[in-house]
């Protein structure tokens, strides 16, 4: 747990004129589990999206030991980073089945994972040939793990998990999350459910105005006075 | 009967080549977001092409297919010269781009070749008809049915069964996403052009044989025809191009077949009319996305 996975150093984003993220030092170790938090518009979005790719940045990304700073999407994910976007952002007109083999790559013999996938998450395994658009909220977000999971990432980066999904829904996610740490994985979570996440997570970022405020272990941010503050009106 | 199956005949014939030319339209829309009118000159290249085997004493077949690879050729050298060069750019170049290349080839056709109509002559076996009841169908719409429908199927199933398939289609609906499947998005651009030239390929093949000719601006209509097909079926959707290409095929043989004569010279305005008509029910077209904020 002591090698350094990925680190930002000085990361920043910005839209126009308009700066949403400044100079963000982030590091994750090798099968730690990262919350990040903050209101909306803090820049946590923006954050994962910039360190796979998907939008431009100064500053640096390092990742397992190579500088991917303005790498191209693709070749960041073949490295080991992949990204469960907010609104799981599935393909609603391909098929479940068609989703997660789009997430191998190419010329991967993945079907060992694929079934492994698909024994962990049994629901799926019924809805294969089902288009993904008509796919429950809690059914998608699956979906949309299993996906990423399909290139074998050596980090999960996950975009507000339990957005829009009831409260029994987000204890599978949660449950699915925690079997993948149990292998390893380490992950980056964006989250609103701040004390959910909080217990879940070794350590945490909080963001505000694109900048780090806090950060800490899990547990010291669940007793901070400033997050109970800022996120829950002052009280647990 | 005979008048229904002959109808059914044209609807098919027309039908399946306005599905393959609008599915090439859709396929890259789905990855740059752009309508490319120089499409319609990837026909008439082909149409040189195979010319240009014919006179040259190839075996028909061979000119075929010569002609359908160039069209796929210069439809991926049409992307890594003209469009490589703008793809960050807005919506409004990408499109004045292919009209600039789409005036480019016509300029290039007329004065490289001939501003008038070459005569392609095609085989004699294909100029004769088959009876079917009291209906004579000519072995030109018959072959332009077989290869429509063939290509149609043997493109269903690319999409269905093959990680490019896939992948086209999923960028048609997100285009973003699919590069965090680990797609190279500038291959998955020059495939899309490359599939699209092989459609208008086919497309072009069919079109000159039926009409037997083909001069510098004989891409202009059927692309237009298209284009609109594509915006019935609902741009960027694959499915909804080939129902399109049906839809705005029955309309036009179904005008051709029983307009009375004295209105048949209004006959595009009501086909146009009848068209506005459906995109007023369905406004994103018939399988089309709620928003669509590509040109």
């Amino acid at each position: 747990m002591s090698n350094s996975l990925l680190t930002t150093t000085d990361l920043s984003i910005s839209y126009g004129a308009v700066k949403a993220v400044r100079g963000s030092n982030l590091e994750v170790k090798e099968g730690e589990v990262v919350a990040l938090l903050g209101p909306n518009g803090a820049g946590k979005s923006s954050t994962l999206r910039a360190i796979v790719g998907l939008i431009k940045s100064q500053g640096s990304v390092n990742f397992a030991g190579h500088d991917i700073t303005g790498l191209p999407t693709e070749r960041i994910v073949s490295l080991g980073l992949s990204l469960v976007p907010e609104g799981r952002r599935l393909f609603p007109n391909l098929t479940v089945s068609e989703n997660l083999m789009l997430g191998a790559p190419r010329k991967a013999k993945s079907d060992d994972l694929f079934d492994d996938l698909l024994d962990r998450l049994p629901i799926l395994r019924e809805r294969l040939q089902q288009v993904s658009g008509t796919l429950s909220g809690g059914e998608q977000q699956q979906v949309a793990i299993a996906r990423a999971l399909m290139s074998r990432p050596k980090l999960l980066l996950i975009d507000e998990p339990s957005l829009g999904l009831a409260p029994t829904i987000v204890d599978a996610v949660y449950q699915l999350l925690s079997d993948l740490r149990k292998t390893g994985l380490a992950m980056i979570i964006v989250e609103q459910e701040v004390m959910r996440v909080l217990k879940f997570a070794d350590r945490a970022y909080a963001m505000s105005t694109g900048e780090i405020a806090l950060e800490g272990s899990a547990a010291e941010l669940r007793t901070s006075d400033e997050v109970k503050r800022v996120y829950l009106g002052g009280a647990e | 009967m005979d008048a229904l199956i002959s109808y059914l005949v044209n609807v098919i014939s027309l039908g399946g080549t306005y599905a393959l030319l609008a599915l090439g339209l859709a396929v890259v829309f789905s990855v740059l977001g752009l309508i490319n009118f120089a499409h319609g000159e990837l026909m008439t290249l082909t149409g040189y092409v195979l010319l240009a085997g014919i006179l040259t004493g190839q075996p028909f077949w061979l000119a075929v297919i010569v002609a359908v690879i160039a069209g796929g050729i210069s439809a991926a050298l049409m992307e890594f010269a003209a469009f490589r060069p703008v793809r960050n750019a807005s919506g409004a170049t990408l499109l004045m781009t292919s009209f600039a290349v789409s005036m480019l080839l016509q300029v290039l056709f007329q004065n490289g070749i001939s501003p008038r109509g070459q005569a392609v002559p095609v085989p004699t076996w294909l100029t004769t008809s088959l009876s079917i009841g009291n209906s004579q169908i000519s072995k030109v719409q018959i072959m332009s049915i077989t290869v429509g429908v063939l290509s149609l199927l043997a493109l269903k199933f690319f999409f269905d069964r093959s990680y490019w398939g896939w992948a086209i289609r999923a960028a048609a609906d997100d285009f973003e996403i699919v590069g965090l499947m680990g797609v190279k998005a500038s291959r998955l651009i020059t495939f899309a052009f490359l599939l699209s030239g092989l459609l208008a390929g086919v497309a072009g093949v069919l079109w000159v044989i039926q009409r037997g000719s083909v001069d510098p601006l004989m891409g202009f209509k059927p692309v237009l025809a298209a284009f609109i097909v594509a915006v019935i079926g609902g741009l960027g959707s694959l499915t909804g191009a080939v129902a399109g290409g049906f839809i705005l095929s029955a309309i036009e043989i179904a005008l051709q077949t029983w307009l009375p004569p004295n209105v048949m010279p209004y006959r595009d305005a009501v086909t146009y009319t009848l068209v506005v008509i459906i995109l007023s029910i369905f406004p994103n077209g018939i399988f089309g996305k709620k928003t669509q904020e590509k040109v």
